[in-house]
Order: C-alpha cells, then structure tokens, then sequence
C-alpha cells in the first residue's frame, strides 16, 4: 500500500464527561472518495473539527503524508492543502458569490502586500490570475450567473455549490465534505454524485465525505469508516460494511436507512 | 452672512471629518472582534504629540526632559504620516497587552472593554510623564504648511487653509480605507475575518494576522486624527484626545456600530450639528451632539446605516 495521504492513529476527543470520538484509527489513501457514516452524535462532524485543527485532539495524532499534524492552526492546515465545508453552510453572507471564492484564492498566485500598495504589474497580473482561476471554479460549478448576487440571497443548493467552490479554491489535495447532499432532493443527490466524482478527476482530489444518505454514499465511496458514540465499529469498501454485523445492529437496521 | 455660513460648514465637515476618523478606528476592530477598543482615544493624543515632535516640537518645563526636541522639523505632511504610522504601532502594542492575552484564553469579549481603558488610561499617563500636563501650540504660519498662505479666500469668504487640509487629508484617508477595504485583497480578507474567522482560516486566511492588521489601522487611523486636531487646533495636554475618543463612540454608534459608511455619515452630521452651534453657546456643543444621539437611537435603534443584526442559530 502507498504512502496515506492523511492518517488518524487513536484520535480520541473529550467534552466533560463525553468521549465525542474514541480512539479512533484510519487511514486515507491518495485519490480515494472515503465515506463517515453514523447515526447523529456519532462523533462525525467532531472528527473533521480535529482533522481540520478547529479543535485540538485530546490524545491521539493526525498524520499529513506521514508526518504528524496534530494541533496545527486551520490556516496552516489549509496551505498543506487541506479544505473543508461545513454541514450547516459557512459562507461569507454579506460578501458576493465571487468575492467568497476570490477570498479563499487570497494565497494562489503569491504576491506581496507591497506590490499590492503600489500596485505593481506584478501584483495586478496576480489579481488577474485569481480573477481568471474563480470565474473557472465558479463556471465549474455552475455559478457564473450568480456571480455578482451576495452569497447570503442564494437558494440552498446554489450554496451548497458555493461553499464547494470556496475550498476548492485554496487547492487542496484533500476535501472534506459535511452531508454536502443534506436538504437537497433526489434529482439535486444525483448532481452532486456525478459532480463530486468529476471534481476528484479534474483537482486530483482525495475526498473525505460525511453523509446520511447511505445509498448515495455507497455508490460514490472507495471505502468507509462507520462510528457508533465516537467508536469507529466498521472500515472497509462499501459492500464489506454492508455485510457487517454490527454495522447492521447498531446502524443500518436490516432494511437499510431511509433519508 | 453667506460667508459666515460657508465657513461654519467647512468647520463643522472638518471636525466631522476626524470623527469620522476615530469611528472607522473603531468600526475596524469592532468588525474583526466584536469588542469596542477603549483606549482609541487615547492613541488620538499619542498621534497629536507624535506629530508636535516630528515637527520639531519641544518638551516644555513640566516634561520628563525639559527643552528636548528631535533634531530638524518634519514638513507638515511627513511628520502626520509619520504619526500615523507611530499610533499604529502603538495600536498594535494595545492589541499586544489588552486584548490577545484575552483572546488566548477564550475570556468573555466584553473583559477587554476594561483591559483596554486601563490601557488607554496607562498610555496618556505615559504622555503627562513624557510631555508634562502643559498645552502646546504648534508653529503656525506658511512654514508648518510647507509655504501655503494661512488662509484662503474663496467666494468672498476667508477660510483657514488648515480647516480645508483637515477636511480633504480625512476625506482622503476614509476613501482610501473603504476602497483598499472594498477592492484589494487584504480588505476581502479582513471583511472574511470579520464576518467569521474560523471559516477565515479554514480557507487559508491567517485571522490573526488580519487582527493585528486592524489594530494597526486603527490606530494610524486616530493618530492621523491627533495630528490634525493638534495641528489645526493645539494640544491642550494629554487627556485631549479622550474627548474626541468619546465623540467618535457616539459617531460609531449613531451611523450604526461595525457599518463603514454609516461612520462617516455619522461623523459629518456630528460635525456640522456642533458647528452650527452659535459660538456664544458653544458650552451647548456636546450636550446637542449626545442629544443627536440619544434621539437617533430612539427612532432608529441600529443607528443611521446599521443593518439588522440577524442571529444566528
């Protein structure tokens, strides 16, 4: 097996009384789609918190292509090229569509606040660039016509889309996704399976995804990680959780999950 | 008559200038932290006797080295930016002692309303021992304008060349702020840091980079302001700047805290309230400027130009 490219060794979290995530174990692989399921409370969205330095661990290490992360500030996380969205939209409300995505294009190319003062040639060919680079992502994902609205007037899933466009815009290698397909209808689910999967070819992405929508997740992962109170209690491809007994108890039930 | 009226109009758009000055100091760090910074004032008077010593000032009888001046005087405009520049620095060091100590240990925001008082209060003590509680004047005349006359005559009126260069010099810096704040990429920065920092920096963005970024403008942005009033007026002793301090509070909370525009719109009105004043009541002045206030705020409780505060669940 190649080099992970993100790894999390016994990562355990603690509120009070609550062990939110309980030494939990797995690794990602380079250009994999790697699914988080589990009932609400599971710890899900805590695990991202620490993968993404939001809150610090309280034992356990977040490993970057070996190296180990853990407690690193989220800016730093994010120049390694590590991106995230958020289960309940995060979005600049009171700045533009493209000014959200031009935000998170802040560092590509490099330019310095001096030539930005004088306004080099230097400084105006970057804003340029960026310009160029965020009506692409924005075309990408199907946004030009919004470009100008302000990203607090925008329906649901035209937000959902921006905030994708926004981490995408810090080029990362790896993305995290929180339920990015919550609220959206059947046709909408369909949309964002073909996109997720055509952004992982174009941006070379590896992605990790929390969803509830367990079907959805089954088409489009590698493999997935299942919580259960914090406790990872299955890791495999789809069809191996599928067929585990205790996923089956403590999860999907023996019909499967309705969502 | 015309001409009294014109030139009572461009004194009050003066002093509303540099009220406008003080609150978009505030509404910078007010938008990045959510905190008002108490010790603004107190970076005015820091920015008014920068501006004297650059300028060749020296340090009266009372000081803490009676007689001393830099060598050589600064022109007018260096020595201001100059000045500027210095409050910015001393405004960082405020964000150093008063505010990121809280921040690091998650305080309650509203500790450093008190944090940074203390601060203010310790920086103009600093400028009594430094500068003696004496006023100072400044050189008046073509030489401190760098050899324009001291007053102009325009449309019959004779206006205070000074009056005219505080009005454009703070124009000049509010348009220059709210373009760098609107356009560039460092002020889509601090507008994404304002608006959320965490999400800031999940996208890359260092917030407190940005933070620090603020308090430096902030307090060139006051400093700028005590360079000016100095100039223009005098320098009474330390504890001037507090009053204008206090003024562009009322400024920022009549245009509507954390609102751009609402600061300067505020400050004008301010300023052109008070000037309209009659001067043989002139004791009224602060009384009509937090009367504005308070009947702003009764009918508009945002302010002029605040938006709704929407909470978030």
């Amino acid at each position: 097996m190649s080099q992970p490219l993100l790894e999390v060794r016994e990562l355990s979290r603690r509120f009070g009384g609550l062990l939110a995530v309980d030494r939990v174990s797995f690794a990602v692989q380079p250009g994999e789609i790697f699914g988080l399921i589990g009932p609400n409370g599971a710890g899900k969205t805590t695990l991202f918190n620490l993968i993404s330095g939001v809150t610090p661990p309280s034992s356990g290490a977040v490993l970057w292509r070996g190296e180990p992360i853990t407690g690193q500030p989220p800016h730093r996380l994010n120049r390694l090229g590590l991106a995230r969205t958020f289960q309940n939209l995060r979005l600049f409300e009171g700045l533009s569509v493209l000014e959200n995505v031009l935000v998170a294009l802040q560092r590509r190319p490099r330019s310095s606040a001096a030539g930005g003062l004088l306004n080099s040639a230097g400084h105006r060919r970057a804003e340029r660039q960026r310009l160029q680079a965020a009506w692409q992502l924005l075309e990408e994902l199907g946004l030009t016509a919004l470009a100008e609205r302000q990203a607090g007037t925008l329906a649901y899933g035209d937000r959902r889309r921006l905030e994708m466009a926004r981490a995408l815009a810090t080029g990362p290698s790896l993305l995290l996704l929180d339920e990015p397909a919550a609220g959206l209808n059947p046709a909408e689910k369909d949309q964002l399976c073909q996109l997720i999967g055509g952004l992982r070819q174009r941006h070379q992405l590896t992605v990790i995804i929390i969803e509830h929508h367990v079907p959805l997740l089954m088409r489009l992962c590698d493999r997935m990680a299942v919580l259960d109170f914090g406790v990872r209690i299955a890791l495999g491809t789809p069809e191996e959780v599928r067929r585990d007994p205790q996923v089956i108890e403590a999860y999907l039930g023996t019909g499967g999950h309705a969502s | 008559m015309i001409e009294t009226l014109l030139q009572t109009l461009l004194n009050g758009a003066a002093s509303g200038g540099v009220y406008a000055l003080v609150a978009l100091g505030y509404t910078l760090v007010f938008s990045v932290l959510g905190v008002i910074n108490f010790a603004q004032g107190a970076l005015f008077s820091v920015g008014g006797y920068l501006t004297f010593l650059l300028m060749g000032g020296r340090i009266g009888v009372n000081g803490a080295l009676p007689g001393w001046g830099l060598p050589g005087g600064l022109p007018f405009w260096l020595a201001l930016l100059l000045a500027a520049a210095g409050s910015g620095l001393v405004g960082l060091l405020v964000e150093r002692v008063a505010f990121a100590p809280l921040r690091r240990r998650n305080a309650e925001p509203l500790l450093a309303l008190i944090t940074s008082l203390g601060a203010g209060v310790v920086l103009v003590n600093l400028l009594q021992l430094l500068m003696g509680a004496e006023g100072y004047a400044f050189p008046h005349g073509s030489d401190a304008l760098g050899g324009l006359p001291d007053a102009l005559v325009i449309a019959g009126a004779r206006i205070r060349t000074i009056q005219l260069l505080l009005l454009l010099i703070s124009a000049a810096a509010v348009l220059a702020l709210s373009l760098w704040l609107e356009r560039s990429r460092g002020g889509r920065a601090l507008r994404a840091v304002a608006e959320d920092a965490t999400t800031a920096q999940l996208l890359g963005i260092h917030s407190e980079a940005m933070v620090r970024l603020a308090f430096f403008l902030s307090g060139a942005l006051a400093g700028l302001g005590g360079g000016l009033i100095g100039v223009s007026v005098s320098l009474p002793g330390p504890y001037f700047g507090i009053g204008y301090g206090l003024k562009g509070l009322a400024v920022l909370v009549l245009g509507g805290l954390g609102s751009v525009p609402g600061a300067i719109a505020g400050g004008l009105l301010m300023g052109l309230a008070e000037a309209l004043v009659p001067s043989e009541a002139s004791g009224w002045r602060d009384a009509l400027a937090f009367a504005i206030l308070f009947v702003v705020l009764l009918l508009r409780p945002r302010g002029l130009l605040g938006r709704r505060t929407v909470e978030k669940v």
